[in-house]
């Protein structure tokens, strides 16, 4: 198998002898969308630097296609590098900006302009081509920003939070055409975030980095149906996490004793019967019973003993979901998102008891 | 309350500061108009005329009172000047840009750095006039003396230059690095027109410092006095107003200066300008 990109037990120690980033491994292919997620401080953007080569990497190799890059300037890797500012140069005009990485590569003035003028059009750019960056607004800028790390047609397009000095909904519309830009260009991008929404819409396959440590590397979907860890289950989604003791194991699912009852979930890996583990319920998995509506042995038998009775404290109405606070008998908190549709009726009313349940599937469990 | 208060006393130490600031220079202007060649430094003036002015370019028919002997001193003044003005600019752009990150030592080297515009100027000229003659160098204005004005201006440099730096952005250069650019040439290319502003301060700080310098000149610049020396040296014999009218000819040089440097400043604002807006968008 031939990558793009891959990252060797890479690890970053600051002088001062604090650990940044520890055992990073990852290979990414020609072409993947990758995102690194975490909270701030976590060392997502510590790695991908060390990628572009403005950081030292303390232990581990970095190859690109095959080559180590550890000790190569940055000038001479073969990747280019988008900045949260933009960092565009703002004595140069958009089309000087967008050229200089050429031109400093010695290509001859007919081939440059013409690929320059190609981009800019592909961009939307074309216009404003001999402004000056400063007038120019902030969706503007980030895409001169795109064309000008794109343009010298690098391996690998390194991505630092680009969109996290947008609006809302300006950041929704470049990161469509961010998403369709790298489909078409087939340029494999590493892009650094701490915007669960926007990784889980942009990327192929999501790193999920917490106190330097990688937690898990998976796909969107597999990331928010299938957490790995109890960091991840609480960083990514809204979920209501359980702790408890694994009981027994029947039919590739597993029931786990809490102090709430015994639930049945999906384990994503082989949970031993007898460890502690967590059962992590996504918000949107919870269904929602008015008690007299139905009958707590009825459900339990229809959700395999997922039940809990509690009181709705109250419903929100939040764009096109519901989310409703649910408060259990022990006085802890549960909360519940779904359509607006689906809870559009009159026997849900605030301070009302109900029953909560759902189904063993969407529910998982993980090692504590 | 309190700002009816405070007002009228930031008025007063308003007033005051232009008073020392511009009085001595009025003073000047006026006694410069002075009747010549019979009228003194005083007052109150006896006529108004340009009579010092025309006898500073030595316009006037021959009379007792000798032409200042301070053209020599002026050429080499703006000579010097210019020279330190170019290294110690140099020599801070440098050190400055070393001290972008931290090495081991630096804080060591910062002092030692600022150490010489610290340092009492009458020792050191004193000093290296005492080491040149113990091993036997003359001491000139272009040597000895050149030496101390870019030890005494090269940290007004670094200063300023530390200072602009400390607000410049690094990942202007490191997007430079990440599209093929070399180090040189980022300096040169992106770098340079962004601190530019700084430089020009830079520039004006050493040239002006340079050119006034009295206290390290006095000692280490041997037998060919500098500006200073030389109207200094015009002192010992009596005073006439066209001391004054060349005060306020050099005065007027100096605001030229300051007009060329506000210029050059509001150009390359203007570019620091769309940087600063391109940094908080």
């Amino acid at each position: 198998m031939d990558y793009d990109l891959q990252l060797i037990n890479v690890g970053k120690v600051y002088d001062n002898g604090t650990p940044a980033v520890i055992d990073f491994n990852l290979d990414v292919k020609k072409g993947e969308f990758i995102a690194f997620l975490g909270p701030s401080g976590c060392g997502k953007t510590t790695t991908l630097r060390m990628i572009a080569g403005f950081e030292d990497i303390t232990s581990g190799d970095v190859l690109v296609r095959g080559l180590r890059i550890n000790d190569m300037p940055p000038e001479q890797r073969p990747s280019s590098m988008i900045f949260q500012n933009y960092a565009l140069f703002p004595h140069m005009s958009v089309r000087k900006n967008v050229g200089y990485g050429l031109d400093v590569k010695g290509m001859p003035r007919a081939e440059r302009d013409n690929k320059v003028d190609r981009i800019l059009d592909k961009l939307g750019l074309m216009d404003i081509a001999d402004s000056l960056t400063h007038k120019l607004s902030g969706g503007q800028r980030q895409r001169i920003a795109l064309a000008r790390g794109l343009v010298v047609e690098p391996d690998i397009l390194l991505l630092d939070e680009p969109l996290g000095a947008l609006d809302a909904n300006l950041r929704k519309a470049i990161q469509a055409e961010l998403k369709l830009l790298q489909r078409n260009l087939g340029i494999t991008f590493v892009f650094v975030t701490h915007a669960q929404s926007e990784a889980l819409t942009l990327s192929d396959r999501i790193v999920v980095m917490n106190q330097g440590k990688i937690e898990q590397i998976s796909a969107p979907a597999e990331l928010y149906t299938r957490p790995n860890t109890a960091f991840v289950a609480q960083f990514i989604g809204r979920n209501t996490i359980f702790d408890g003791t694994v009981l027994d194991e029947t039919n590739e699912q597993v029931r786990v004793e809490t102090e709430f009852g015994i639930f049945t979930g999906t384990p994503n890996k082989n949970p031993a019967v007898g460890i502690q583990a967590k059962i992590v319920i996504p918000s949107e998995s919870l269904e929602i019973h008015p008690v007299g509506r139905a009958s707590s042995a009825q459900l339990a038998n229809e959700y395999s003993g997922n039940v809990l009775t509690g009181i709705m404290e109250r419903a929100d109405v939040i764009g096109h979901l519901v989310q409703m606070a649910i408060t259990l008998d022990g006085g802890t908190s549960v909360l519940l998102e779904g359509h607006v549709e689906k809870y559009r009726r009159d026997d849900l009313k605030p301070r009302s008891e109900v029953l909560i349940s759902w189904q063993p599937d969407n529910a998982t469990v993980i090692g504590a | 309350m309190q700002t009816t208060f405070i007002k009228p006393v930031l008025g007063v130490y308003t007033a005051l500061f232009l008073l020392f600031l511009y009085g001595p220079f009025v003073v000047l202007g006026i006694l410069s108009f002075q009747i010549g060649p019979n009228g003194g430094p005083q007052f109150p003036i006896i006529e108004w005329s340009t009579y010092w002015y025309q006898h500073v370019f030595g316009l006037t028919p021959p009379s007792r009172i000798a032409p200042l002997p301070i053209y020599e001193g002026l050429a080499r003044s703006l000579t010097l000047a210019f020279m330190t003005m170019i290294v110690s600019t140099v020599l801070g752009v440098m050190s400055a840009q070393a001290f972008r990150t931290k090495f081991k030592g630096s804080d060591v080297v910062f002092y030692l750095i600022v150490l010489g515009m610290m340092v009492p100027g009458v020792l050191v000229g004193l000093g290296l006039a005492l080491v040149a003659n113990s091993v036997g160098i003359d001491r000139t204005w272009w040597s000895t003396a050149f030496v101390l004005h870019v030890v005494y201006t090269f940290p007004f440099a670094f200063l300023v230059m530390l200072a602009i730096f400390n607000r410049f952005d690094p990942s202007v250069e490191e997007a430079a690095w990440s599209l093929g650019v070399s180090p040189i040439k980022t300096f040169r290319k992106v770098t340079f027109p962004l601190i530019f502003p700084g430089v020009l301060s830079a520039m004006l700080f050493a040239f002006t410092l340079s050119y006034d310098e009295f206290s390290r000149t006095l000692f280490a610049s041997g037998r060919d006095l500098t500006l200073p020396l030389a109207i200094y040296g015009t002192f010992s014999i009596e005073i006439h107003p066209n001391i004054f009218a060349f005060g306020v000819l050099t005065t007027l040089f100096s605001f030229a200066l300051l007009a060329v440097y506000a210029i050059l400043m509001t150009v390359s604002l203007r570019r620091a300008k769309r940087l600063a807006i391109q940094e908080d968008a």
